[in-house]
């Protein structure tokens, strides 16, 4: 048994510096069904698994899990989720469904999502989803039905105390030093920081190495490769672990800090061709397709510019679905109050939405909003 | 002064005879009510102009007090997909009219939001239904609809309401609401509605809601509070060579407003004759706007695509051919 399994955390207090986390997971599970489904997200490692399985064991519930082993197309989720999702629990415990990395849905089982979704509106147990990245553009359909929550990545002094007790536990002592660069190397993964413990710890000869590229670092040099230099660029996107749809919101976010005028103007072309194959890729599932949008994506911003260059320049992470998605939570009633409206007047919410100011002052008179059965902070909206 | 209802609702017409302004279609419709048995209908007219009125007077008029029983209402620009659609329109069809009528109806407004694909698929569900569900549809644009499902249609083109429709429909709640409406708030009503009575009617309400002496003055202000914002900044800001700048307020105002890539469009179309440059200039920016509408309809994110439209305005106010 590894360490990773055999010091899996058992009750909340085993997770340390998650504080905020399990209030958000254990004020989801009280107030369910107010909210159906949360999504923890946060780099591999972080204890999102971990933290699903002891608020189980917590709320004296039984696990249903699903990981991305499991086929996830629509009918092995109708024929095993499903049912789940209804039934009683065999021994009349509570039950908690756990989705495992979502973003593990590949695009060929897309469908998968569409189904995750219908479950989540019918189901009558919590479920808990994980995943790394959920502000891929698959998962936007599922980010308004859950509660998101991050796991942030531990920081190492954090990791480090967790070490020295592990080592306590275990009825060995460790030179602080030693655990200490194992904590920064794992960058906050505490699972991988225990895989490195216990090698080490067997075969001490292997140097600990605390250099190990992250995710982040391997998006910059991509950008660096494509925007400056003119080459290999058909291999670029191989090295790295980030999606074709994410690396194409890096380069959008970054193209008019590196390119100026024709360059800017032929490089956003190409990300529109790029774009164009991914439309049609999600319309008609030509997944042949995806070899052109690579190819715009790729080349199509390399050649943008007349000449392999070399400046200095600052990459940005993209900002565009952070931004929209935090505009949807501060509009978030305007829409839910839109959604009762436009039922009552046979009209299709976007038109509400857009015609919302007109609207402002007639929903504030207070027959028509007890008419339309707003909520209190429905209201509060309506007259701030 | 308090508002106790809706207007657009309570001022809704209720029977064949209220509906203004299209005389020809009502008297037609109510014949094939009559029979009681009516074929799949096709609605295509700009909004407000009493679509989902017909619908619902029609519905009414065959079952009578069993008539939310037997009609279910969708949008499609709200529903996620045809599979949504079509799931609500089995459940609902599944089950056997009541009263006398062998068949339900279901209203599909927006029919032309649906993709291509979609349209495919919802004439397989037409198909599969037509005994026990009559569909009404209601588009914009007939061009948006595909033929298989227009020729199962008997198709009803809606005008745009004229100036003395509107007047009569405000004239009658401003007596009924005790308003005292001025000479000159018909024709700022009509301007700013553009011919759309949802809209004249929210314009009355939200104005007399602040007073019950309605004049043009004040119709202008409200109905200023929602005018497609103003792209012309974003615009500028991408001619004088500020890319950066153009982006952040275009998201900015898309997201504000909540307005889609392709009204953002329309808006930047209309606003490009409006600029100091060239005619020339204009004509080859009307073409770049042109493609990127149609880059928008087969691509998946519109910010990619108007990006790409900013970027050609960057270039053009430059001076680089385009």
């Amino acid at each position: 048994m590894t360490l990773a399994e055999k010091h899996r955390p058992k009750k909340y207090t085993d997770m340390v510096g998650h504080e905020q986390v399990i209030l958000a997971v254990r004020t989801f599970l009280s107030e369910f069904p107010k909210k159906k489904a949360i999504l923890l997200y946060g780099s591999p490692g972080t204890g999102k698994t971990s933290l699903a399985h002891v608020a189980a064991r917590e709320n004296n519930a039984e696990i249903f899990e699903l990981n991305s082993s499991d086929l996830r197309n629509r009918i092995k989720l109708e024929e095993i989720l499903k049912p789940a999702s209804k039934q009683e629990s065999l021994f009349k415990k509570n039950k908690i469904l756990l989705v495992d990395e979502v973003d593990g849905v590949t695009g060929t089982d897309i469908g998968g999502i569409a189904e995750l979704i219908r479950i989540i509106n019918q189901t009558s147990h919590p479920i808990i989803i994980t995943g790394n990245d959920v502000w891929q553009t698959k998962l936007a359909p599922l980010r308004p039905l859950c509660t998101l929550v991050e796991m942030k990545s531990l920081k190492p002094d954090t990791v480090q105390i967790f070490l020295s007790n592990i080592c306590a536990k275990e009825g060995t002592q460790e030179n602080p030093h030693f655990l200490k660069q194992i904590a920064i190397k794992s960058q906050g993964d505490l699972r991988a920081a225990l895989n490195d413990l216990q090698a080490y710890t067997i075969d001490r000869n292997i140097p600990v190495d605390p250099e190990k590229r992250n995710k982040e670092e391997s998006i910059f040099n991509i950008l660096k490769l494509l925007f400056q230099q003119r080459q290999d660029f058909l291999q670029l996107f191989d090295n790295t672990e980030l999606s074709l749809d994410e690396i194409l919101l890096w380069i959008e976010e970054n193209i008019p800090r590196e390119y100026r005028e024709e360059s800017l103007f032929k490089a956003y072309y190409a990300l529109s061709n790029a774009d164009i194959h991914r439309g049609r890729i999600y319309r008609q599932q030509h997944w042949r397709f995806l070899l052109y949008q690579n190819i715009f994506q790729s080349a199509g911003i390399a050649y943008a510019k007349k000449l392999p260059r070399s400046t200095f320049t600052k990459y940005e992470r993209p900002k565009r679905v952070l931004k929209i998605w935090m505009n949807n939570q501060r509009t978030a009633k305007k829409k839910t109050i839109s959604q009762k409206y436009a039922r009552a007047v046979h009209c299709s919410v976007k038109r509400v939405m857009r015609d919302f100011e007109v609207l402002r002052p007639i929903l504030q008179s207070i027959q028509i909003q007890q008419k339309l059965k707003l909520e209190q902070d429905e209201i509060d909206f309506l007259t701030k | 002064m308090t508002q106790t209802d809706i207007w657009t609702e309570r001022y809704r017409p209720a029977v064949f005879e209220e509906v203004v302004g299209q005389q020809e279609i009502v008297k037609r419709v109510r014949s094939l009510v009559q029979s009681l048995n009516i074929p799949h209908l096709l609605f295509a007219g700009p909004a407000g102009t009493g679509k989902s009125t017909l619908a619902l007077i029609i519905v009414r008029e065959l079952f009578g007090d069993t008539w939310k029983q037997n009609y279910l209402e969708l949008n499609a620009s709200d529903e996620r997909g045809i599979d949504v659609v079509r799931q609500k329109v089995k459940d609902f069809a599944r089950t056997k009219s009541l009263g006398n009528v062998p068949f339900k109806v279901i209203f599909l407004d927006e029919a032309d939001a649906l993709t291509r694909e979609a349209q495919q698929a919802l004439r397989r569900t037409m198909e599969n239904y037509t005994n026990t569900c009559r569909f009404i549809l209601s588009c914009n644009y007939s061009s948006q609809i595909i033929d298989p499902i227009q020729s199962r249609c008997v198709v009803f083109r809606f005008k745009l309401l004229e100036k003395k429709d509107i007047a009569s429909v405000i004239k009658k709640i401003g007596e009924r609401e005790k308003l005292n409406i001025a000479e000159d708030t018909y024709e700022a009503l009509y301007e700013s509605s553009e011919g759309d009575c949802r809209r004249a009617i929210n314009l009355i309400q939200a104005t007399a809601s602040i007073s019950p002496d309605v004049n043009a003055e004040m119709i202008n202000i409200i109905s200023s509070r929602s005018k497609p914002a103003n792209i012309r900044i974003v615009l500028d800001y991408a001619l004088a060579g500020d890319f950066m700048n153009a982006r952040e307020k275009l998201l900015d105002v898309m997201l504000k407003e909540s307005i889609a890539g392709i009204d953002v469009i329309k808006a930047i179309q209309k606003e490009v004759w409006n600029l100091q440059v060239e005619p020339e200039l204009k004509l080859k920016l009307t073409e770049k706007t042109g493609e990127i509408e149609f880059r928008m309809v087969e691509g998946s994110d519109e910010f990619v695509q108007l990006q790409a439209l900013l970027a050609s305005f960057v270039m053009a106010g430059r001076g680089k051919s385009l």
